[in-house]
C-alpha cells in the first residue's frame, strides 16, 4: 500500500482542507477566515506551480495520470480518471492564481459572513479545478455541476440588489444546458460502454449524424457557460450583480469552462461533427464578437460593459477555436489566459472603485487620473491590454486568432474565408472604441463631481493583488513562446488526430 | 402445515416474525409506561427496529421461499427491508419530540409504526397477490390511524379520512384487479401467474385489465398521478413525524409491490403496458414538479415533490417487460428509492425542527417558506442539511439524488426512451426552480427562524445528509448491492 | 346454471356502481360504503372464478378480504365519528381546511 498523493488530486482537493479549517473557526473571526482562505489558495497555487515544474511540455498525452476504477459494477465503468496535459496545464495555473488574487481582493470588500463566503469560494475553486482535470466523464460532469452550487450562492448572498434573480437565472440557464450533455454523457457511456475521454477519442466509430446531435448535446452545455450569441443573456446579470471576486472568478475560469469543454469533448469525441459545424460556429462566434462589441459601448454601468466585453472576447476564443489549425487553436487557448487575466483585472479594478464610491456608473466619475494616479496608471495598461496592443498580451492571442481563421482549416471544413477574419478584425477596432471611451469617461478630463476630489489612491493591498496580473500582461505580450510551448504538443497531436478521423470520416 | 411447518416457516421469516410478536408485545407493556415517559417505548420500539435490522443483515444472501411460496425472502427483500428498518428508525428519531411538543405523545404511536413496518416488509417479500393486498392493508391501517392521531385537530382528522377513503378506494381497485387476474390464469401466486400467461390459454382481456387494475391500486399507494389528489392534503394535515415517515415507507414499499408483481409476473403484458407506464411516469413527473412550484407551504411542496419523484422511480419501471433491462429496472429503482429515503429524511427533520405551535406570541406555525428566511445564520448546520436535500432532490452532484438520477436514466435510455429521459431532465430543471427557493429563503433572506433545538432532530438531519453526500462519493458498494437485489423466480 | 359471465358481469356492474359511488357521493359513510361494495364485488368475482376452477383458493381469499374489511370498517367508523364530533357534518364537500 502507499500513501503517495497524486499531485493532480492534491490540487484538486486541497482547498478542502481549508474548508475543515474554516468550519472550525466561529462566524466573527473574520481576519482568521480571510487568512485561512489565502493561505489555503496560495499552497493550491504552489502546488500547481509543483505540477508545471513536473509537466513534460514536449509530451501531448495525459500526464500525471490517475486512475483508479471507482463504479465499475452494474454494468458501469466509471473511474476516478484525472490527466493533465497541454490543453489544461495553463487554465489550472490561471484558477489557482485569480482565486489567490479574488480572496485577496475581498479582504476589505467582504464584510458580512466572511466565514461562508471564503468556505463556497474555496468549493469553487475544488471545483473549477476538477472540471479542468476529470478525464472521465461522469467525474467530469460532478465537477462542472458542482461549481454551479457555490458560485449561485456567491451571487445570491453577496450580490447586489437583484442577486437572487441573477443568481437564479445563472443556475437554470447553465442547468438547461448540462441536462443536454448528461443525455449525450449517458448515450456514450451506455453504446461506447465508457466513460473514459481518451478511450472515447480513440475508439471513434460514432456514425455521423449521432455525432452531430451528440455534438450540439454538448454544444448546448458549453455555448451556453461561455457564453455564445444568443445565449449569453444570463451573463450580464451574473456578473453585475456578483461580488467583485465572484466576477473576477466566473469571467476568468467559469467562462473557460465552456470553452474548455468544445477543446477538450466536442473536438475531441466528434470530430467530424466538428469540421462539419466549424463554420456554424465560427459565425456565431463572429456574431458574439460583434454584438458584445457593440452592446459593450451602450453601457452606462462599467460592470456591465466589462461583462459585455467578454462576450466579444470569448467569441475570438470560438473563433480561434474553431479554425481547427495549430494558430487557431493555440491562439484560442492563450486568449483564453488573456482573457482571464486581463478581464479578471477589469473587474478587480472595477471592484475596487465601487468599494470607495458605491456606484459603477460611469458618469459619476471623471478626472480620476489627477485624484488617483497609480489607479489610473494600472487600468491603462490592463485596458490596453484588453484592446490587443502590440506588445501586450491581448494582442498576442488575437493575432493568433485572426491568423488561425484566415488559414484553411482541416480538410471538409469550409472555414478559410477571410470574411470572418475581416469581422473579428473590426471586433478589435471596436474594443478599442468602447475601452478607450470608457478609460476617458473615467479618468480624462476635469474632476466634475466634488466627491471624486477626496477617494485615495490604491492601497499596497491592492497593488499587490493586481500586479501578478500586470507582470503577466507583459510577459505573455513580450515573450509568449514559453506559453505557447506548453501546450504546442498537445494542440498538434488533437489535429492530428482529428484529421486523421475526419478524413477517414467524410466521404 | 404442521406445527413443525410452521415453526419453520416463522423462522424462515424471522424478522418480520419478532417484529410482529415485539408490536404485541409492546401494545402491553406501553399499558404499564407512565403517561409522562412514552421515551421509554420509543427507545424500545426501536431497540425492537435494530434487532430485526441486524437479523435482515445476517441473513443478506438467503434466498428462499416460504409459506407455501406465498412469501420470497431474496436479496430484494432484504434491500428493501432495510430501507423500511431505516425509515423505521428515522421515523422514531424525528416524531419523539415533536409528539411530546404538539400534545400527541401517545405509546400507541410507536406499535402502530412497527405494524406498518411489519406490513412494508411483507410487502417486499409477497409472492402472491393475496399476500400483497394482507400487507397492504396491514401497513395502510396504521397509518390512516397514525395521520389522525393529532385528533381533535381538524388537519390530522381531515388528513386521516382523505387517506383513508383514498386508500380503501385503492383497496378496492387491488383486489377487483386481482380477482381478474386469478379469472384469467386460475392463481395468484406470481409464478404461476408467468408460467399460465406463457403456456397461452389465458383470457388476455381479464389479464391485462387486472394488470391495469392492479397498477391503479398500487398508483395511489406510491401518489402517480392521476392518483394523486390525495397526498398534498394527506402529507399538509398528518403531524408531520407521520408524513416523513409515509412519504418514504409508504411509497417504496408501493413500489416494492409494483416492481415485484410486474417484474415477475407481467412481463408477457409488456407490449400493452409499457405505453401506460410511459404515459404515468411522464404526467407524474411534470404535474407533479410544476404544481411545487405554486406552493408556499413546505409540507405541501414537499408532498408534490415527493409526486413528482413517484414519477421519475416509475420511469424505471417503464422497460421492464425487456430482458435485458429488467434487472437494471430493479436495481436503479431500489437505487433511487435508498437516496429518496435519505433525503427525504433530512428534509422532513429540518420542518420538523422549524415546525412550531402557533400562539405563545408567534404568528407562524413556521411551515411557510418566510419561516425559513435567515436559517442559514443562526442555524447553519440545519441549513446546510436542507440545501444538501434539496441539491440531492433536484440532483446536482455530490448527492445520491443525483447518482440515483444517472442510474433511473441510464435505465430509461437502455429501454430505449430517450425522450422520457428527456422529459425527466427537463423536469428536474423545473424543479430546481422551486428547491432552490428554499435555499434563498434560507441564505439569501434575513429573519429569525424559530427553531426547536433538539438532539435528535439535528442528529437525523445532519446524519442523513452527510450520508447523501458520502454515499454518492463511495456509491460502489450501494451499486453492488442494488444489482445483486435483482428479482428471480425461485 | 346460471351462466359464468352472469356472475363476473353482476360483479363487474357493482364495482363500477362502486367506484362511482366514491366519486359522486359526497357523504362519507356513503363513499365507505361504496368501498366496500368494490371490495364485495371482488369477493363475488373471486368465488365465481373458484367455482369455474374448481378449486378452493379463491373461497378462501374471500375470507381474508372480509377479515380485512371489518378491520378497515373499524377504522374508518371511528375517524368518521371522530370527525362527526368536531364538525356535526361528514360531508367531504365541507371537510376541506387543507389547501394550498
Amino acid at each position: 500500500m502507499n500513501y503517495y498523493i497524486d499531485p493532480l488530486t492534491l490540487v484538486t482537493f486541497f482547498p478542502v482542507i481549508g474548508i475543515v479549517v474554516l468550519l472550525f473557526l466561529r462566524a466573527d473571526q473574520k481576519v482568521h477566515a480571510r487568512w485561512v482562505a489565502l493561505i489555503t489558495s496560495l499552497i493550491t497555487f504552489g502546488i500547481s506551480l509543483a505540477i508545471l515544474a513536473q509537466f513534460n511540455p514536449a509530451n501531448p498525452d495525459l500526464q500525471m495520470v490517475v486512475n483508479i476504477p471507482w463504479i465499475q459494477v452494474a454494468g458501469w465503468n466509471i473511474s476516478y480518471f484525472m490527466g493533465v496535459d497541454g490543453l489544461s496545464i495553463l487554465l489550472i495555473l490561471l484558477t489557482t492564481l485569480l482565486t489567490s488574487l479574488s480572496i485577496l481582493s475581498t479582504w476589505t470588500a467582504v464584510q458580512d459572513r466572511v466565514k461562508e463566503f471564503m468556505i463556497f469560494f474555496l468549493f469553487l475553486e475544488m471545483g473549477m479545478l476538477g472540471v479542468f482535470l476529470a478525464q472521465d466523464l461522469f467525474l467530469f460532469y460532478v465537477f462542472w455541476e458542482f461549481t454551479l452550487v457555490p458560485m449561485y450562492m456567491l451571487i445570491g448572498i453577496w450580490g447586489g440588489k437583484r442577486r437572487i434573480y441573477a443568481a437564479i437565472k445563472f443556475f437554470l440557464y447553465t442547468m438547461a444546458g448540462s441536462i443536454l450533455m448528461l443525455l449525450a454523457i449517458l448515450w456514450l457511456g451506455i453504446y461506447q460502454d465508457t466513460f473514459n475521454v481518451p478511450e472515447l477519442a480513440a475508439m471513434g466509430g460514432i456514425p455521423p449524424n449521432l455525432q452531430f446531435w451528440l455534438f450540439l448535446a454538448f454544444g448546448a452545455a458549453f455555448a451556453i457557460k461561455v457564453p455564445m450569441w444568443p445565449l449569453h443573456s444570463w451573463l450580464p446579470d451574473a456578473h453585475v450583480e456578483a461580488p467583485t471576486a465572484g466576477s473576477v472568478i466566473l469571467a476568468g475560469v467559469l467562462l473557460k469552462m465552456g470553452t474548455y469543454g468544445f477543446l477538450r469533448f466536442n473536438l475531441q469525441l466528434f470530430p467530424i461533427a466538428s469540421v462539419k459545424l466549424a463554420p456554424w460556429v465560427a459565425a456565431l462566434a463572429v456574431i458574439g464578437i460583434l454584438y458584445g462589441a457593440a452592446v459593450s459601448y451602450a453601457q452606462k454601468d462599467v460592470k456591465k460593459l466589462v461583462a459585455y466585453s467578454s462576450v466579444s472576447h470569448l467569441g475570438f476564443v470560438m473563433l480561434g477555436l474553431f479554425a481547427l489549425n495549430s494558430q487557431g487553436v493555440q491562439g484560442g487557448i492563450l486568449q483564453m489566459i488573456n482573457h482571464g487575466i486581463s478581464t479578471g483585472a477589469l473587474f478587480l479594478i472595477v471592484g475596487m472603485l465601487y468599494e470607495r464610491r458605491h456606484t459603477r456608473d460611469m458618469d459619476a466619475f471623471g478626472g480620476l487620473w489627477k485624484v488617483m494616479p497609480i489607479y489610473g496608471a494600472l487600468t491603462l495598461i490592463v485596458v490596453l491590454s484588453s484592446m490587443g496592443l502590440p506588445g501586450l498580451n491581448g494582442f498576442v492571442g488575437e493575432f493568433a486568432i485572426l491568423l488561425g481563421s484566415w488559414g484553411a482549416g482541416l480538410p471538409g471544413g469550409v472555414l478559410g474565408s477571410p470574411w470572418f477574419t475581416a469581422l473579428a478584425a473590426l471586433g478589435i477596432i471596436l474594443a478599442a472604441v468602447y475601452l478607450l471611451y470608457m478609460f476617458q469617461k473615467l479618468f480624462l478630463g476635469p474632476v466634475t463631481k466634488e466627491e471624486n476630489r477626496v477617494l485615495s489612491d490604491i492601497n499596497w493591498r491592492e497593488i499587490l493583488t493586481l500586479a501578478p496580473l500586470i507582470i503577466l500582461i507583459f510577459w505573455i505580450g513580450l515573450y509568449p513562446n514559453p506559453f505557447l510551448n506548453l501546450m504546442s504538443a498537445s494542440v498538434d497531436q488533437l489535429l492530428n488526430a482529428m484529421q486523421t478521423a475526419a478524413v477517414a470520416g467524410i466521404p | 402445515m404442521s406445527l413443525n411447518d410452521l415453526l419453520v416457516n416463522l423462522n424462515l421469516i424471522m424478522p418480520i416474525t419478532i417484529l410482529t410478536a415485539w408490536a404485541c408485545v409492546l401494545l402491553l407493556v406501553d399499558l404499564f409506561i407512565p403517561k409522562e415517559r412514552k421515551g421509554i417505548t420509543a427507545l424500545l420500539a426501536a431497540l425492537g427496529l435494530l434487532v430485526a435490522l441486524a437479523l435482515v443483515i445476517s441473513r443478506a444472501g438467503v434466498a428462499t421461499s416460504a409459506f407455501n411460496g406465498m412469501i420470497m425472502i431474496d436479496g430484494f427483500a432484504t434491500f428493501m427491508s432495510v430501507i423500511f428498518l431505516f425509515s423505521g428508525l428515522a421515523g422514531i428519531a424525528v416524531a419523539y419530540d415533536y409528539l411530546i411538543r404538539s400534545g400527541i405523545e401517545r405509546g400507541e404511536y410507536y406499535v402502530l409504526l412497527l405494524f406498518s413496518i411489519v406490513g412494508m416488509m411483507l410487502m417486499a417479500a409477497a409472492a402472491d397477490l393475496i399476500m400483497v393486498f394482507l400487507a397492504l392493508e396491514l401497513l395502510s391501517i396504521p397509518l390512516y390511524v397514525l395521520a389522525g392521531i393529532a385528533v381533535p385537530r381538524p388537519d390530522s382528522e381531515e388528513a386521516a379520512l382523505k387517506y383513508f377513503l383514498l386508500g380503501a378506494f385503492a383497496s378496492g381497485f387491488f383486489l377487483y384487479g386481482t380477482a381478474l387476474v386469478y379469472g384469467a390464469t386460475g392463481s395468484t401466486a406470481l409464478t404461476e401467474i408467468v408460467s399460465a400467461t406463457t403456456s397461452g390459454g389465458v383470457n388476455l382481456s381479464f389479464l391485462v385489465i387486472g394488470a391495469g387494475l392492479i397498477l391503479v391500486g398500487l398508483g395511489f399507494k406510491v401518489a402517480v398521478v392521476p392518483f394523486h389528489m390525495w397526498t398534498p392534503d394527506v402529507y399538509q394535515g398528518a403531524p408531520s413525524s407521520v408524513t416523513a415517515f409515509m412519504a418514504v415507507g409508504a411509497k417504496a414499499a408501493g413500489f416494492a409491490a409494483l416492481l415485484r408483481i410486474f417484474v415477475l409476473a407481467f412481463p408477457p403484458l409488456a407490449m400493452d403496458l409499457t405505453p401506460v407506464l410511459w404515459a404515468l411516469a411522464a404526467f407524474t413527473m411534470i404535474i407533479g414538479n410544476v404544481i411545487a412550484i405554486a406552493q408556499r407551504n413546505i409540507k405541501r411542496m414537499l408532498a408534490y415533490s415527493s409526486i413528482a419523484h413517484a414519477g421519475y422511480i416509475m420511469m424505471a419501471l417503464v422497460p421492464y417487460g425487456q430482458g435485458n433491462v429488467a434487472a437494471d429496472t430493479v436495481a436503479s429503482a431500489l437505487f433511487y428509492l435508498l437516496a429518496y429515503m435519505l433525503t427525504s429524511f433530512a428534509a422532513w427533520a429540518v420542518v420538523i425542527a422549524l415546525e412550531h405551535n402557533m400562539g405563545e406570541g408567534r404568528d407562524t406555525d413556521g411551515l411557510s417558506l418566510e419561516d425559513y428566511s435567515g436559517l442559514g445564520q443562526k442555524q447553519p448546520a440545519l441549513a446546510a442539511a436542507m440545501t444538501v436535500a434539496m441539491l440531492s432532490f433536484i440532483g446536482i452532484p455530490p448527492t445520491l439524488g443525483f447518482v440515483g438520477k444517472f442510474y433511473l436514466l441510464r435505465t430509461v435510455i437502455e429501454g430505449g426512451f430517450p425522450g422520457l429521459a428527456l422529459i425527466g431532465l427537463l423536469t428536474s430543471l423545473v424543479s430546481a426552480y422551486y428547491y432552490l427557493r428554499v435555499v434563498v429563503y434560507m441564505y439569501m433572506r434575513d429573519g429569525e427562524p424559530v427553531v426547536r433545538r433538539e438532539p435528535w432532530l439535528y442528529f437525523t438531519a445532519l446524519a442523513t445528509a452527510v450520508g447523501v453526500v458520502v454515499l454518492s462519493i463511495f456509491s460502489e458498494p450501494l451499486f453492488n448491492w442494488a444489482s445483486q437485489a435483482v428479482l428471480k423466480l425461485i | 346454471m346460471v351462466p359464468i359471465q352472469y356472475f363476473i358481469g353482476l360483479s363487474a356492474i357493482l364495482f363500477t356502481i362502486g367506484i362511482l359511488g366514491v366519486l359522486i357521493r359526497r357523504n362519507a359513510i356513503i363513499i365507505f360504503m361504496s368501498v366496500e361494495l368494490m371490495l364485495n364485488s371482488a369477493n363475488l368475482a373471486f368465488i365465481t372464478f373458484a367455482r369455474m376452477y374448481q378449486s378452493l383458493d379463491g373461497q378462501v381469499f374471500v375470507f381474508f378480504v372480509m377479515a380485512v374489511a371489518a378491520a378497515e370498517v373499524a377504522v374508518g367508523l371511528a375517524l368518521i365519528v371522530a370527525i362527526f364530533r368536531n364538525k356535526q357534518s361528514i360531508d367531504v364537500d365541507q371537510i376541506n381546511s387543507l389547501h394550498g
